[in-house]
């Protein structure tokens, strides 16, 4: 039997990591393998991606994928400021960062809300359940008003909707999934690895300990009985010929991504324009009203600057630039000095 | 009447955002150009304009450049502090001021001269005339004091960049003072006196966060992420400032990323992420931001993550005195976040110290993969001092231990991102982007290979290593200046800005009780072993400081031998004010009585 190599003849071994410690059927654990899928199928070299997290149930996942990629578990809340200045360090890496909603939409929200602001170029995957997993079950900033635990009182507060917010901010990927839909979240992983920006995939992952009982409004049985899908998809890699990808049927929107790749969208049961920001947001604001998930490519703009174009950098990432380059010449200095001297 | 040459005080009283400065820095650079050893301070508020606003010119043949005992010259311009600014002049002092303010000046015991400054603005400008008052003051303190036309000239010139319309409209302004002065007031009655004495071509004056700033290019800084706070923002500034000419390649493309953050936290994240991918990246702040920097701080020191950050300590705690200067967060630096950290702590005493740690701070921090602080302040950061000029970096930058090859990392056996294999407590690196045996960094516990790991072996093994790691940085860190005298009786152990005050304190000390002290000035923690050794060597040691609390005596006191405590005393005071040698003075003094010295 042959080993099965993506396109750039790696196994997928290569993608994997360690094992998991999270809690047995937990949706986490299916997005780190949508993530090992995805990061296969687009041929990423896993030198050249960067794992990064914050804390909590989430954040602990990139031990669980991508052995072979450096990775940067940080601390509450704040990856993305640590992803912002390991950007500037290296432009050439793809960061792949998880939080979740604890983490983001909490004590996080404001390094959340900056880093979409400067487009840094990431993806990141929320993994959002609704409650604190690792402090054993309180609620989170983004639990349904009305949300009630096995235990306690229920949760009072109206969520933050994260993709509500990256579409007001201009985020330029916004799209919405669900742990337990292999297809759609792995054609959205895809293509979020390929976009150019900040991409964001708030995937509703419920959590099998603290919020599963048939009252939560994230918990596994009411999420699959509720979500809208908003498109289906098919994903194509530049490197796979078109042709050997299963065209959709009917009606579809080709969307040219940064790296080439075409992202197809296969509109059902709506015409739904992902460069529409009002659209889009009509359509988060319609599910909620129905006690409803629309899941899919929300929103989309291939067109701005990311936060390392915005630097008017060198092209060598700064990381590889020799130090004789880095440090300016002592003849400079010499005019420095001959200046402040009112020499020169 | 006897003349009182290059030794004395002058205080301008004006308020902030009139252009005051612009005119104070042109009588500080006048007095330099003249070869005149003279220091300025800059006493602002924290408001940008309206509030007063003091400029304290010391001028001193001794070179003393803290604030002296009293002030002689009073330069009166603000209404809102008049009648405190008259009242506090002693007898004799020389009083100038604005009489279109309309305020009383009444002061037998000294010599008053009223000029209607505003007025004669007014007639060289309309609409600048509040700016041009300043300048009034200017001549008039030309022309009693006796500045030199060419230095006052090339100060004018230096501080309008050479813009031929606003030079000529202040020199016209000073020849109006210039010429009240020979027409109203009889000199002879005046002893202040300005004498050029040889000028050392080679000296300038510069701020101390400039000298950072310029220094930290020298250290080919990567990555500046800041969050603006006085008094470091200029820090910041000046390093955005020499982008363009110092790090641009031929395209115009830059070497160094900045980023203005969303706040202190993200500043010192963006900080562990850019010393992460591989690049020299740095903040500047001041205390507030330190403390909200503290969780990342433990992080880096906890993943052995290189960054510098710089603290331009102001007056603390909380909010505190935005714009007064202090030696208050040093116990944080050296220890900030929560478990048990150290930090290396750099602590520049002049302007070419800044310069130099500006680059030496990425080299220890690379050698240590740990993140490391300059520590100054406002005094040192925002006042203008003389400078004999910067010096190139001598060494080629230090990157630490770095494997950027797989046969680098072939060679060393039994490899791991945190094991000791060279038995001096520092591990070996690998990149991100290099494919280079990869791992998951992180805050939590791990082992010699970066798992994960709550084994108490563990922990504490990876404790001690690190504590190994500062302790042998001790010797190779800054080293203290020693200046020891023969009788090795009383040790005076002092840092940072008070390097400016301490001149004139052992002069005090030798004048008025004859005393002759030796001195220790200490440049880095963790403390080196020098200073234990001068402890030692002296029957009385007093530490000086420019905070309550006494924090490099704490830190003393925890970490040297038992029996060497008895002999250390704390002389620790501060007011927000830059350090007067006579409050230190008086300090040690009492602290001598007591000990029966």
């Amino acid at each position: 039997m042959t080993i099965k190599l993506n396109v750039i003849d790696l196994p997928k071994d290569d993608y994997t990591g360690g094992k998991s410690t999270l809690c047995p059927g937990c949706g986490h654990d299916q997005i780190s393998n949508v993530i090992i899928n995805a990061a296969w199928d687009n041929g990423l070299r896993p030198e050249k991606l960067a794992k990064m997290s914050g804390i909590g149930c989430s954040s602990k996942t990139p031990a669980y994928f991508l052995g072979k990629s450096h990775g940067f578990n940080t601390v509450h809340g704040r990856m993305p400021a640590v992803t912002t200045g390991a950007a500037m360090g290296n432009r050439d890496l793809t960061f792949l960062a998880v939080s979740g909603d604890g983490d983001s939409a909490s004590i996080g929200i404001g390094q959340f809300i900056h880093a979409v602001r400067r487009n840094l170029d990431m993806v990141y995957v929320l993994e959002n359940n609704g409650v604190y997993g690792l402090t054993k079950g309180q609620y989170s900033a983004t639990a349904v008003k009305g949300s009630k635990k096995k235990k306690g009182p229920a949760n009072e507060h109206q969520p933050i909707d994260l993709c509500k917010l990256a579409i007001n901010l201009g985020c330029t990927f916004v799209a919405r999934s669900f742990s337990g839909s292999k297809k759609q979240l792995t054609a959205l992983m895809k293509a979020a690895m390929s976009h150019k920006g900040f991409a964001l995939i708030d995937v509703i992952s419920p959590c099998v300990t603290f919020n599963n009982n048939d009252e939560s409004l994230r918990s596994y049985t009411y999420v699959k009985d509720n979500d809208v899908e908003l498109h289906a998809y098919d994903y194509i890699p530049t490197q796979t010929p078109i042709e050997s990808a299963a065209a959709p049927e009917g009606e579809y929107h080709d969307i040219t991504l940064f790296d080439g790749s075409v992202l197809r969208l296969e509109t059902i049961g709506s015409d739904h324009d992902p460069s529409d920001a009002m659209a889009a947001l009509n359509a988060l604001h319609k599910a909620e009203s129905e006690d409803k998930h629309v899941t899919g490519l929300l929103y989309f703009d291939p067109t701005k600057a990311t936060a390392t174009e915005d630097q008017c950098l060198v092209a060598t990432p700064l990381s590889e630039v020799d130090d004789e380059i880095m440090r300016p010449s002592a003849a400079s200095l010499q005019t420095l000095n001959d200046r402040f001297r009112g020499k020169a | 009447m006897e003349r009182i040459v290059n030794d004395f005080q002058l205080n301008i009283a004006t308020a902030n955002g009139t252009g005051s400065q612009s005119a104070n820095l042109i009588l500080l650079h006048t007095m330099f150009n003249m070869g005149v050893p003279v220091s300025g301070k800059n006493l602002f508020p924290s408001n940008i304009a309206g509030l007063p606003t003091w400029y304290i010119l010391r001028v001193s043949d001794n070179g003393y450049q803290a604030p002296g005992d009293r002030t002689h010259i009073q330069v009166v311009m603000n209404k809102a502090t008049w009648d405190e600014d008259v009242a506090n002049c002693l007898p004799g002092t020389l009083i100038l001021f604005n009489t279109d303010v309309k305020m009383p000046v009444e002061r037998e015991d000294c010599t008053v001269i009223g000029v209607a400054m505003t007025k004669m603005a007014r007639g060289l400008n309309p609409k600048l005339a509040k700016m041009i008052s300043n300048m009034i003051y200017v001549g008039l303190l030309a022309e009693i004091l006796g500045l030199d036309d060419a230095a006052l000239d090339a100060a004018l010139a230096q501080q309008f960049k050479g813009k031929a319309r606003a030079i000529e409209l202040n020199l016209e302004a000073v020849d109006l003072g210039r010429n009240f002065v020979r027409e109203n007031v009889d000199l002879d009655a005046i002893p202040f006196r300005i004498e050029a004495r040889d000028v050392d071509e080679n000296l300038f004056l510069v701020e101390g966060n400039e000298a950072v700033a310029l220094g930290s290019h020298y250290g080919g800084v990567g990555l500046l992420s800041w969050y603006p706070i006085t008094p470091s923002s200029s820090l910041a500034e000046g390093i955005i400032a020499y982008i363009p000419e110092l790090r641009a390649d031929e395209n115009g493309d830059h070497y160094c990323a900045v980023v203005q953050a969303e706040d202190e936290l993200a500043a010192a994240g963006m900080v562990v992420g850019g010393g992460w991918s591989g690049i020299r990246a740095m903040t500047a702040t001041s205390g507030p931001g330190i403390s909200l920097m503290s969780e990342f701080i433990g992080l880096a020191y906890f993943a052995e993550v290189p960054g510098v950050i710089w603290d331009v300590n102001r007056t603390g705690p909380s909010t505190g005195l935005p714009t007064r200067t202090q030696q208050g967060d040093l116990t944080m630096l050296y220890e900030a976040s929560h478990g048990d950290t150290t930090h290396p702590v750099l602590i520049p005493g002049n302007m070419q110290e800044c310069f130099e740690y500006g680059w030496k701070a990425f080299d220890i921090a690379e050698r240590l993969q740990t993140l490391v602080f300059g520590f100054s302040d406002l005094d040192l950061g925002m006042n203008r001092w003389s400078c004999p000029g910067f010096e190139y970096p001598e060494t080629p930058m230090d990157r630490g231990k770095v494997l950027r090859t797989q046969e680098e990392l072939d060679a060393i056996e039994n490899y791991g991102r945190y094991r000791d294999v060279d038995g001096d407590g520092i591990p070996y690196r690998t990149l991100p982007g290099s494919g280079l045996d990869p791992i998951l960094y992180r805050g939590t516990g791990h082992d010699e290979d970066g798992i994960y790991s709550e084994k108490p072996e563990v922990y504490q093994a990876l404790m001690m290593r690190l504590k190994r790691k500062m302790d042998n940085a001790r010797t190779w860190l800054p080293q203290p200046v020693l200046r020891e005298e023969d009788e090795k009786e009383v040790g005076i152990i002092y840092y940072g800005s008070m390097e400016n005050s301490i001149q004139e304190i052992d002069d005090i000390l030798e004048d008025e009780i004859g005393r002759k002290v030796s001195q220790c000035r200490v440049r880095s923690l963790p403390l080196s072993p020098v200073v234990e050794q001068f402890i030692r060597d002296h029957e009385t040691v007093i530490v000086l400081e420019i905070n309550r609390d006494g924090q490099l005596y704490g830190i003393l006191r925890r970490e040297l031998p038992h029996e060497l405590i008895p002999r250390m005393h704390s002389a620790a005071y501060s007011d927000g004010m830059p350090p007067r040698a006579r409050h230190y003075a008086e300090l040690i003094k009492n602290v001598l009585e007591e000990v029966g010295e």
